[in-house]
This record gives C-alpha cells, structure tokens and sequence, in this order.
C-alpha cells in the first residue's frame, strides 16, 4: 500500500485513491486507517483530485452551506478542526444531525442558508464551503461571507451550471458567477470538475483584509 | 451601546468593556428551548469572534473544548426538535392514512377474490365427492370463516381510518373536502406529495394525476390525452355520459386547483365555490353546450 501526502495537510492519496483518515461512516471502502474518499459522489474530493492548492488547512473553523445529509462534510470533518453544517430540507437534515452524532466536530444546523438564522449561534469562520445548486446561489455564499468568514478567509463555491441556466453554455454562467462573486471576494481560481462531474465548477476565492 | 444576544446569553458590551451580563447554566434542554422560542437580533460581525473567549469568561465552560462540546450538544438537540416539528405535518400524516386504505381495499379485494374461488370448490367438493370433505370435516370450514372474518376485520379498520381522514381531512382542507369529497382530496394531496404542492399545481397537471402512463404515451407516441387521472373518482366525472366526461374533469380539475390554493393559504372554507361547480357541470350536461367552452 503506497501512501502520499496530498498538498493539503491530512488528505492521502492511498494507492492513488484519495482518502482521509478517520471511522468508516456510511459504508464506504476503508483502507487500514483511512477512509476512501470517491471524486465521483464529492464535489470536493473532485476538487482535491484536480488541483493540489485548496486553501484548506487544519486548523481551519469551516461553514458548510448545503451538508445534505453530510457525506462530505463528515470528510471535511477529517481535515479541519471544526465544521458548521447548514442544511435546510428536513429529510436529509435528518442524516446529517444523526451523523453529527458520531463525529465530535460537527455541528448540525437546521437552517436556510439564504436567510442565516444562526447569526447567535455560528462564530467567525476561517473557510466558507458552499454546496448548493441554486440559481443565486452567488448571493448565498455573499451574504453568508459577510456575516461569518473572517477578512483574509477563504471560500470554495462549488457551481452546478445547469442549476443556473439550463440553457446558456456553462463557461459562460461560470463567468457570470463569477463576476456577482467579485463584488465581495478575490477570486483566486475557476476549476472545472470534468471528469468527475459535468458542467461543474469550483470557484476559490478570500475575502479581501 | 450593542447588546450580543447569543445562544448561551445576553451581554452588553461598552466600548469593549461587558457592562452587564446574563449567562445560562450549562443545561442542554433550558438552551434548546431559549433558542427555539426567542429571536435574535443581528449584531456586529467583529462580535462574533469573541464567543468562545466571552463563554469562558462569564463562566459558562471552562475551556474552548468545552464550549464546543456543550454547542455540539444544544445543536443535535435542536436540530432534532426542529426536525420533529417538520415532520408533524398535518398534510405528512394524512398521506400515510390514506395510503393505509388504499393499501387495505387492495388487500380485501385480493382476499376476497380468494375466497370466492375457495367457496366455488368446496362446493364442487360437496356435489361430486363426499369423500373429500370427510378426510377433514371440521378444518375446513373452519379455514373459510377464519378468512371471512380477517376480510371482515379489514373492512372495520378501513372504516376507521377513513372516519379519521375525513376529521383530518376537513381541518386542514375544507374547501378540497367540500370539492372532492375527503378521501379523493387526500389521495389528490397524497399523489402530489402534500398540500403546498398540490396548491402549487395547475389545473392542467391535477387533471391527469394518477394517469401519468397515458399522459406519457401522448407525450411520447402521439396517442390520445388522458381526460382524467383520478378525478375519475369524483362522482361528477363518474356519473357523466363518456363524451362528456373530459369537459367535466377539466372543470372539477380547474375548481380542485383554486379549492387546493384557498386550504393551503387561508385554510378557510368558501361555500359558494361548490355551488358554482355544480352549476358549471350541470350546464355541461345539457346537450348542444359545446359553445360555452
């Protein structure tokens, strides 16, 4: 079993697969001490998978906008030292407060990330990770930036074109996200998810200091 | 002077100085409910960096582990509740009555149908072999009343849940009950997945729920439109002569969708919107009619 270091500290490349480590959570293959991590089924391990620079580090507080029921968010969990997870619909919310159970760095929220109600409850946050296919899903991950995320902070947006426009060409929406997201961020990098995922973008980017 | 009304607390702050201060006790279920039943203003992004360092201060935990560990646990209680609260809906448990009869009359009808083949042996039994039915006089008999009884049982149940429904069904959906009748109102709501979605139908759409099959085969191939899905049910559409019955689906469907609108938004009953239905269909009944559509 050969196993690297990926640039970002406490995600391994396990004969090539990616992975981190921790308790196997929903039946997913284990490898020894590090739990497979499949860039099909994970828009941020496609990423990881991509690009070797994602402003992830582990002592990073995280706010995850749009958990599900946390399959990515428990990975996340792996990495940084603590994950503030928004979900809103109730049936898969249901998955996600069960597996906060589990993992001692998670912290469940059962809100609607465009209206946060949880302004009394989330601290500043070092890294925004938004997952939510949306057609303002941009102004989502502003308005979620400008109450939580600390200046200098990063965010990773995690864009579905087809969620957006299903008839407009996606670099173009990408483009046009990316314009609303300057208006509060700097937005660092644009990476497609192809193979892994199509008309798919993730967009890094930090809030100016 | 910016008070921070967090979720262990209440602190006034003065030129970064705490003025005054209201901590809870570190008790999970007291925080829950503070937080489920209060609003919290918005306050100062630059504030919201100090809740760990203002938690230990105050004296609510002694450490930043601590301090997350207790929210980690105020959080799931909280989720929980809310999420408690998001399934209890009214609409979620009528879905599951009515799917309850409708699972049980399918289940009578097969049960039924069994018996009946059973009953038409036995009898030939009887006629041309006396033999048979001696080798076990008593079970047989027995068997048959036995399944009679559980049909009979069946159908007592169904009566229930039914009755229950239609209590239901009035409280939450009067004008839908008025309109459809209760249980065809469920089944309608049941088919779209709840009251909102079902009020967020148009009429169109309400018309062929439940005859999705022909609706595609019209879509795809070409074949004829579907006239009713199950609205056929209604005793409107049921009871009209067939080149009739599309013109009477379409106008129960159009009243279903207003009737839909009026439950979920207003939940009050309108009296008039029934009167105006029968006096819609009855004027489709009539012969040479067809210019009023």
């Amino acid at each position: 079993m050969s196993i690297k270091r990926h640039k970002v500290a406490g995600v391994f490349l396990v004969d090539g697969q990616l992975a981190t480590k921790g308790e196997a959570l929903y039946g997913e293959r284990v490898l020894g001490a590090y739990r497979l991590w499949n860039p099909k089924k994970s828009k941020l391990a496609a990423l990881l998978k991509k690009e070797e620079r994602v402003p992830i580090t582990q002592d990073q507080i995280a706010l995850y906008l749009g958990a599900a029921s946390g399959t990515t968010a428990s990975y996340l969990a792996n990495i940084v030292s603590f994950v503030y997870a928004v979900e809103f619909s109730p049936s898969v919310a249901k998955d996600l407060v069960r597996l906060s159970e589990r993992l001692k760095n998670v912290i469940p929220l059962v809100s609607d990330a465009l209206r946060p109600d949880y302004g009394h409850i989330v601290e500043l946050v070092d890294f925004v990770y938004q997952d939510i296919a949306q057609p303002n899903q941009a102004q989502i991950a502003i308005t979620n930036a400008e109450m939580f995320l600390k200046s200098g902070g990063y965010a990773c947006i995690m864009i579905k074109a087809r969620s957006i426009d299903v008839t407009a060409k996606p670099k173009v929406i990408y483009k046009r996200e990316v314009r609303k997201l300057e208006e509060l961020f700097n937005v660092l990098c644009v990476r497609e998810l192809e193979p892994f995922y199509k008309a798919h973008a993730a967009v890094i980017a930090s809030l100016p200091g | 002077m910016p008070v921070l009304k967090t979720w262990f607390g209440e602190i006034e702050l003065h030129d970064d100085h705490i003025v005054r201060s209201i901590v809870l006790k570190p008790d999970v279920p007291v925080i829950v409910e503070r937080l489920q039943q209060e609003r919290f203003p918005a306050f100062d992004k630059s504030c919201r960096g100090r809740f760990r360092a203002l938690s230990i201060n105050l004296g609510l935990v002694k450490s930043e582990r601590e301090y997350l560990a207790l929210l980690r646990t105020v959080a799931i209680q909280l989720g929980k509740a809310q999420l408690a609260t998001a399934f209890a809906r009214p609409d979620a448990r009528i879905i599951q009555l009515i799917d309850g009869v409708d699972d049980i009359d399918e289940a009578i009808n097969l049960l039924s149908e069994r018996l009946l083949a059973w009953e038409i042996v036995e009898t030939e039994i009887d006629e041309n072999s006396m033999q048979e039915l001696a080798s076990e006089p008593a079970t047989r008999p027995l068997l048959k009343q036995e399944l009679e009884v559980s049909i009979e049982r069946l159908g007592n149940l169904r009566e229930r849940l039914a009755g229950v429904i239609q209590l239901e069904m009035r409280e939450i959906a009067p004008n839908l009950s008025m309109l459809a009748g209760e249980l065809l109102g469920a089944r309608l709501i049941a088919r779209a997945g709840g009251l909102e979605s079902l009020a967020r139908m148009p009429a169109s759409k309400i018309q062929v729920i439940g005859a999705s099959k022909a609706l595609f085969k019209h879509l795809k191939f070409g074949a004829k439109p579907p006239k009713h899905g199950i609205i056929f049910q209604h005793p409107l559409v049921r009871g009209s002569a067939a080149d009739n019955r599309g013109k009477i689906a379409r106008t129960i469907a159009a009243k279903l969708a207003i009737a839909a609108r009026l439950d979920y938004y207003s939940k009050k009953a309108y009296p008039e919107l029934f009167a105006q239905l029968q006096k819609r269909t009855e004027k489709l009944g009539k012969p040479g009619t067809k210019d009023l559509l």
